[in-house]
């Protein structure tokens, strides 16, 4: 080994053995306690676990509550990612517009709910939602629309929940969009209008090249994070109503933590990481195709 | 702001390396108590108040203790992650339907001192039995009742609410016709409470064979269901969940619902024992008051959660810890807890001591006098949890009755295949 390799590994060394101790080692763990059956009796008793190899996956894959859960988790990213970078991205073209005035106070404050506890904001909205006094409901009200049953209506939880998470956390990607925005070139713009591109194109054809990059990066944070949703159904809806809104990790989390059926609960954190890895994998692909990346 | 600056994140590893070890050493050293007092962890109302039960214990022992208090939501989970991890705490209250889930995880230590159940109510000792011994001291009873707005319920011309359900229905339907707007009683969705009282009172056996599978499709428990079910579709229960109601006290005092079944912790809110709503926003006395439920054929057997004081088997300090117990259930310690909490003693004999208007004790004492017995095992808090989801698809029209009963049982057989397969392997009774 050479005197510079042997100062890499020195420095790399430590950050290898974090990553060894609270990634790999937990990982690796989880991968065998889901081909046991430990539950309950297991706590109680060593004896009672036994080696059940993909009995697990058999098992999740037969339930039909997994399954309800995977496609709620799916409804909630492919309707959730389109909204929050959406509303991100619209945020900031409009934060980043000449014509806007007191630029930091809006920054300030729509960033503002994502650094709020999740549980407070949750309790709140829950009010918002409320069918009979929900501020919500009043404004449909006053512009003669029947009142909607929010977090009550298998139909509109989702949305309802959905509406919520956009609010807390597109205040991120507006920031990181804006920072993007500002580095696109002001010349090429100028060139683009002059040439006699309407705004429509030069968004298209100017800024969106510009920041594809961090939109994909974007993107991909965002499907990993609705993937793994679980505080918002928590405090608002408890998963319910009639399991609309339990997603694979509530689902994972009541079977591991509520009723310690850790055996079958990490085979459903398996499924889930291969899930979010393969789901990133064919984004960056898109990415890399048109050069983003 | 991006990420966060290298700055901070020096700062924070520093701190978490000099933090850990010594949050490491306190845990280590005995079972969590830093500063040598007992701990002691309680879920609701019992969890927020006990800490005034303590100064007269410390004075008596010169131990001091420590009270952490758990949400009901997640308490069960709390507890069984900190058996697996070694910090329960020396004294816990327990729900009597996880009394038998903790005795089978060798979490608790079961007491000795029979004099700890002298003069219980009968039939309380017995639902806190794992293996036919006592895991745990009663500490409250907690059957369920209806508390009903008698000013709503004149509407309807009756004084009270009817005994059985054909009846009592029938006066919903009435109050419904004069209040469209309002509901008659408010069951939430999330919880099993109503649905199993009303099981309870119909006198069906829920688990069969030596409860190794569920017993839904029992004519008894169809009966309930049905009677359930039709309280939604007739529009006499509003069809929520308990996260949609943000305050049901004020929504009781409203006249959202004049029916509102509960345990004895409602009378806290409803006599306002905490003063903490203030004459304005309370509900006269002469327009409430608490009755049984009602049964097919007039009151019956029902269920309760009564909350028992149980030991640690990993306590290190066990004599303090039945201390601590003995003086929670003392007859003293318990009237001086009933009127900040209105939770009812498990003792009987102190009763007759209680501060508390005969009209409204009267109810309990005969709803006690008649428990309905439930299965005491490690299964039973998800089996209920189960059987409501399937209810509230019931209800919600997703599944026909019959649908939603064989459902109960495919999801409580499921529950049950472990314990089936030990069962038959003679591994546990």
């Amino acid at each position: 080994m050479t005197r510079q390799e042997r100062t890499a590994w020195i420095f790399a060394g430590p950050v290898l053995a974090v990553i060894a101790l609270v990634f790999v080692l937990p990982t690796a763990m989880a991968l065998s306690l889901s081909v046991t059956d430990y539950s309950i009796y297991a706590l109680a008793d060593w004896s009672n676990l036994s080696f059940v190899g993909l009995g697990n996956f058999a098992a999740l894959f037969g339930d039909p509550l997994f399954w309800r859960a995977l496609g709620n988790t799916v409804l909630f990213a492919v309707l959730g990612v389109p909204m929050a970078v959406g509303t991100s991205l619209g945020a900031a073209l409009l934060l980043n517009d000449r014509a806007m005035r007191w630029k930091p106070v809006w920054r300030v404050a729509l960033f503002a709910p994502y650094v709020t506890s999740v549980v407070a904001t949750a309790v709140v909205w829950r009010f918002l939602f409320n069918e009979r006094y929900g501020l919500l409901n009043r404004a449909l009200g006053a512009i003669g629309l029947p009142a909607v049953d929010w977090l009550g209506d298998p139909a509109t939880s989702v949305p309802a929940i959905l509406l919520f998470v956009t609010w807390k956390i597109f205040g991120y990607n507006m920031i990181v969009f804006t920072a993007a925005l500002s580095a696109v070139p002001g010349d090429l713009m100028e060139a683009a209008r002059l040439d006699g591109a309407g705004p429509w194109r030069r968004f298209r054809h100017v800024t969106l090249p510009a920041i594809g990059p961090v939109l994909i990066l974007a993107a991909v944070m965002s499907v990993a994070g609705f993937l793994q949703l679980f505080a918002e159904p928590y405090v608002m809806t408890l998963g319910g109503p009639a399991q609309s809104t339990t997603t694979v990790l509530y689902f994972m989390f009541e079977e591991g933590f509520k009723w310690w059926n850790l055996g079958l609960a990490s085979a459903v954190a398996l499924v889930l990481f291969f899930l979010i890895l393969a789901v990133t994998l064919v984004q960056a692909r898109i990415g890399r195709r048109y050069e983003w990346l | 702001m991006g990420p966060p600056t290298r700055r901070a994140v020096v700062a924070g590893v520093a701190a978490l390396a000099a933090g850990a070890p010594l949050a490491g050493c306190a845990r280590a050293r005995d079972g969590g108590d830093v500063d040598g007092s007992l701990r002691f962890w309680a879920m609701g109302y019992e969890g927020d108040y006990s800490p005034i039960l303590m100064p007269a214990f410390t004075r008596a022992t010169g131990v001091r203790v420590e009270v952490q208090s758990l949400p009901w939501t997640a308490a069960h989970e709390k507890l069984l992650t900190a058996h697996a991890g070694g910090a329960l705490p020396d004294v816990m209250m327990l729900p009597n339907g996880w009394v038998g889930e903790f005795a089978m995880i060798g979490a608790l230590a079961p007491p000795a001192d029979p004099a700890l159940f002298a003069s219980m109510f009968p039939g309380v000792a017995d639902t806190v039995a794992y293996a036919g011994r006592p895991h745990a001291v009663p500490w409250s009873v907690a059957p369920q009742m209806q508390f009903y707005r008698r000013d709503l319920l004149a509407m309807a011309d009756h004084d009270e609410p009817p005994g059985d359900w054909d009846a009592w229905r029938a006066a919903g339907l009435k109050l419904k016709r004069r209040r469209p707007d309002d509901y008659y009683v408010l069951l939430y969705l999330n919880w099993w409470d109503g649905l199993f009282s009303f099981a309870g009172q119909a006198g069906a056996r829920l688990l069969r064979d030596r409860d190794t599978h569920g017993n839904f499709r029992s004519p008894e428990f169809a009966r309930a269901l049905e009677f359930y079910k039709s309280l939604f579709d007739l529009g006499l229960a509003p069809r929520a969940m308990s996260t949609q109601i943000e305050d049901p006290v004020a929504a009781f005092a409203r006249g959202m619902f004049a029916i509102y079944p509960r345990g004895p912790s409602l009378l806290v809110d409803l006599l306002d024992l905490l003063n903490l709503r203030g004459p304005a926003r309370r509900i006269a006395r002469d327009r409430w008051s608490v009755a049984r439920l009602p049964g097919p054929d007039g009151p019956g057997a029902t269920t309760g959660v009564s909350g028992a004081l149980a030991v640690s088997a990993a306590s290190r300090r066990a004599d303090d810890a039945w201390a601590l117990v003995r003086h929670l259930t003392s007859v003293p310690s318990e009237l001086r807890f009933q009127p900040l909490i209105g939770n009812l003693p498990a003792r009987a004999d102190a009763w007759p001591a209680m501060r508390l208007e005969p009209d409204l004790l009267r109810p309990f004492a005969e709803q006690l006098a008649d428990p309905a017995p439930s299965p005491n095992i490690p299964e039973w808090e998800r089996i209920r949890t189960e059987v409501t989801l399937s209810a509230e698809r019931v209800v919600r029209g997703l599944m026909t009755l019959k649908e939603g009963l064989a459902d109960m049982d495919r999801r409580a057989d499921a529950v049950l295949a472990r314990r089936r397969a030990l069962v038959d392997a003679g591994k546990i009774a």
